[in-house]
């Protein structure tokens, strides 16, 4: 009698899913839409070849040997020939250019003479990942010019030519990025955003068709079909939804991990778990916000606005711990945030499970907490009222 | 639409302003739509700016593996110490128990000394630590790459000095290096996260609060003419043109006190970059306003339901702060998404903005994106027109026709 009535909830679920194409678009089209939108946009992984420009003021054979150095760097293109300071800035502030490095005039002079000239380098930090970029070709090419007339020096001096280019460098500091040494932003975005919007997709088409029903009066008819379980009601709404969501998210992990060889450092099962409890994680979320705000447009309201913030909260690119303490608290009530910190772990570092423990178990917590609110839930789906 | 054929030019502005008084009544009437109009817009760039407004990465906590045990090796860890990105959260006694510390999420990085550390540097030959980072956050590998490097340069320049003193070289090349080079950060000189990203998405909440605001609204018209057999009881009898230009002119009025408090106050309040000229971002921010508020129109026929136009745009504002350009440069992208972010407002709203507002740009120099908005109100208020004069099933009504 049980399954029988769980089953014809969860057929009612199924048809109600499969009937309304927004709900499809939301859990099917979006989040492949997307998850192309990111891979296809950030193909090459490092914007290099930052639009840039040199300012030779000196035009000497040393100037020039400066400049090819900035032309063979892969950073920079300095393919833009600019006369002074003032159409540096302007071309800057016009968006042509995110910066330019200028050379000053009597540079050779003063470079072989022992005074010292001094290098400039302009960059537009407005766009931080341009202004970096070219910010560290620029340096590069800064740090070896000096290091370069020192070797010269020291060579023409009697110096061993072994022994002089440690002498320019007595310390080096080796960085390794671990998982993703080569700064891929595509890796570091879309494992990001891709789940991100998943989990806002799927508290959305929840929160809507939960509280649809009491927008249509249909709550009651809702109800009567589960056996009056607000329990298995909201199975048989959710369940569908969650399969659907749930191999969908698992289709983008494939097309990240597999098919475009993202870093994946662990046991696929890992990630295909860690989906599966963000969706339904992302579910709850949805009916905890139903059971305190029991109207169909506050709800769906809700869930958008936290949805929207999570790409900032969650801490995709700015740390929790940096924020305040009041801000960052907030991070932890979102599913997204546990995935994420399981990607990193998993996924990029590889490091054993154990250490990811707690993260899974707080994407447990979400659909534990949402059972307390169902009872006044199933008090507002049996007086459904909409306010319009 | 030969609705006002007896009237002449001065009953068309009569109907005009009947509209714009009518759009007017129907936001003022509605919360959902105040919700978006006001409420979003005076409480997001305060959230998003109190998210991001710590500004720079400090004090990230790492781990030490130092197997050389010499003032030397002690020497670097105290200069890496003392930066502002990094903080020595403890010691370890080998790479294996490092990791076990890292993995516990307690520190992001560790840097491995080799044992022969310092006596490479009494030889003359070059030490190289190593330093294994974590590659979660762009943002921490960023502040270690800087810092590291700065640190880098300066022992080994202080060093350098002490070999070329004692071998008693020629006194020019003591003074450190023979050409100094220095950074001019340039926008946001601080490198400041919340400086960086929130004049961008200041415009981006205002194109998206519009349109959220606008699709309810034509929603909700839609929803009153499902009710009343195809016909909206609150809709004022003009023909298309009148209609839409009448509820635009409604958002730009409404939209004006607002973009003064989220395009100057906000970055006022929390001392972020603001050295533009308000009347200036004022006047170029206007042809975004039309713009959006004509997209709006063109989508919300898509919108049938109140509440269905929170599902079809909130997701789209990942994809047009995406397309603008603000993470990843649109000089990156490939040809397809530079034309698909050209035909958003926001993405010439932000490109211009930031210029304007961090950069000191006048309006004169950002031309480009100033006349691609007005394109772009131009080609929407078309669509607009004529999805509302096509699209909608147009019934009569005392003898006129209404959208």
């Amino acid at each position: 009698m049980k399954r029988r009535i769980l089953i014809q909830s969860i057929r009612r679920g199924w048809h109600t899913l499969i009937s309304r194409k927004v709900f499809l678009t939301c859990l099917i089209l979006v989040p492949l839409a997307f998850i192309f939108f990111f891979i296809d946009m950030m193909d090459e992984g490092v914007a290099m070849k930052v639009p840039s420009a040199v300012v030779d003021l000196d035009h000497s054979s040393m100037s020039r040997q400066v400049t090819r150095t900035l032309s063979s760097s892969e950073l920079v293109d300095v393919s833009r020939k600019i006369e002074s300071f003032h159409e540096g800035v302007t071309q800057v502030r016009r968006g042509d250019i995110f910066g330019f490095f200028m050379i000053p005039a009597d540079f050779q002079r003063d470079a072989l003479s022992g005074r010292t000239p001094t290098i400039t380098y302009y960059c537009n930090m407005t766009y931080f990942v341009p202004g970096t970029l070219m910010f560290k070709g620029f340096k590069t090419v800064a740090v070896t010019t000096a290091g370069g007339l020192v070797q010269t020096t020291l060579v023409s001096a009697g110096m061993n030519s072994g022994a002089v280019s440690s002498m320019i460098q007595p310390v080096a500091i080796q960085q390794q990025g671990i998982g993703n040494p080569w700064m891929n932003y595509n890796y570091y975005l879309t494992n990001s955003f891709v789940p991100g919007i998943i989990a806002l997709m799927v508290a959305l088409v929840a929160a809507y068709s939960i509280c649809e029903e009491m927008k249509r009066g249909s709550s009651i008819s809702w109800l009567r079909d589960a056996g009056g379980s607000m329990v298995v009601a909201l199975v048989g709404k959710l369940l569908p939804q969650a399969v659907v969501a749930s191999c969908i998210g698992v289709l983008c992990q494939a097309i990240m991990y597999g098919f475009n060889d993202f870093p994946m450092h662990c046991p696929a099962w890992h990630m295909v778990l860690a989906m599966i409890m963000l969706v339904v994680a992302s579910q709850a979320f949805a009916v905890i916000v139903c059971c305190t705000l029991p109207n169909l447009r506050f709800a769906v309201s809700i869930c958008s606005l936290c949805g929207i913030l999570a790409f900032s909260i969650a801490a995709f690119s700015f740390p929790v711990e940096q924020m305040y303490p009041s801000i960052g608290i907030f991070s932890y009530i979102l599913p997204v945030r546990y995935y994420f910190l399981i990607y990193i772990d998993q996924a990029l570092n590889g490091i054993p499970l154990y250490f990811s423990r707690w993260y899974y178990v707080a994407l447990m917590i979400f659909p534990l907490v949402s059972f307390v609110g169902l009872p006044r839930l199933k008090k507002h789906m049996l007086n459904p009222v909409y306010l319009p | 639409m030969k609705a006002n054929d007896n009237g002449g030019i001065l009953t068309w502005f009569a109907t005009l302003y009947k509209v714009w008084r009518r759009e007017f009544r129907l936001v003022f009437s509605d919360i959902g739509v105040m919700l978006f109009f006001f409420f979003l817009t005076l409480l997001y760039p305060v959230i998003y700016t109190l998210i991001y407004n710590p500004e720079i990465v400090t004090d990230i906590p790492i781990v030490v593996v130092d197997n050389s045990r010499t003032p030397q090796s002690r020497e670097l860890v105290r200069m890496i110490d003392a930066t502002q990105a990094i903080k020595v959260y403890d010691y370890a006694p080998d790479l294996r128990d490092a990791r076990r510390i890292q993995n516990e999420h307690k520190a992001f990085g560790i840097l491995e000394i080799p044992g022969d550390y310092a006596k490479k540097i009494g030889r003359g030959e070059q030490a190289v630590a190593t330093f294994y980072s974590d590659m979660g956050l762009l943002l921490r590998y960023r502040a270690f790459v800087g810092s590291l490097t700065d640190v880098q340069l300066a022992l080994g320049a202080k060093i350098q000095q002490e070999n070329i003193g004692r071998l008693g070289l020629p006194a020019q090349s003591l003074g450190g290096l023979p050409v100094e080079s220095e950074a001019v950060m340039l926008g946001d000189p601080t490198q400041g996260f919340a400086s960086f990203i929130i004049p961008g998405i200041l415009v981006l909440i205002l194109q998206q609060s519009l349109m959220l605001g606008v699709c309810m609204l034509a929603a909700g018209s839609s929803e009153r003419r499902r009710r009343n057999g195809g016909v909206d009881p609150l809709a004022v009898p003009a023909g298309p043109l009148t209609t839409i230009v009448g509820k635009v002119m409604c958002y730009v009025c409404l939209y004006i006190p607002i973009c003064l408090y989220v395009l100057h106050l906000v970055p006022m309040m929390f001392s972020l970059p603001h050295i533009g000229n308000v009347g200036e971002y004022m006047m170029f921010i206007l042809p975004l306003l039309i713009a959006s508020s004509f997209l709006a129109i063109t989508l919300s026929v898509f919108v049938t339901e109140r509440e269905s136009s929170m599902l079809v745009i909130v997701f789209t504002s990942v994809v047009f702060l995406f397309l603008s350009g603000l993470t990843w440069p649109r000089y990156a992208m490939n040809g397809f998404w530079t034309l698909l972010g050209d035909a958003i407002p926001a993405t010439w709203g932000v490109e211009g903005f930031i210029r304007m507002n961090s950069n000191g740009s006048p309006l004169a120099e950002q031309t480009h994106p100033y006349m691609m908005l007005w394109v772009l109100a131009g080609v929407y208020m078309i669509t607009a027109y004529l999805m509302t004069r096509y699209l909608y099933p147009s019934r009569r009504r005392d003898g006129l026709q209404v959208y």
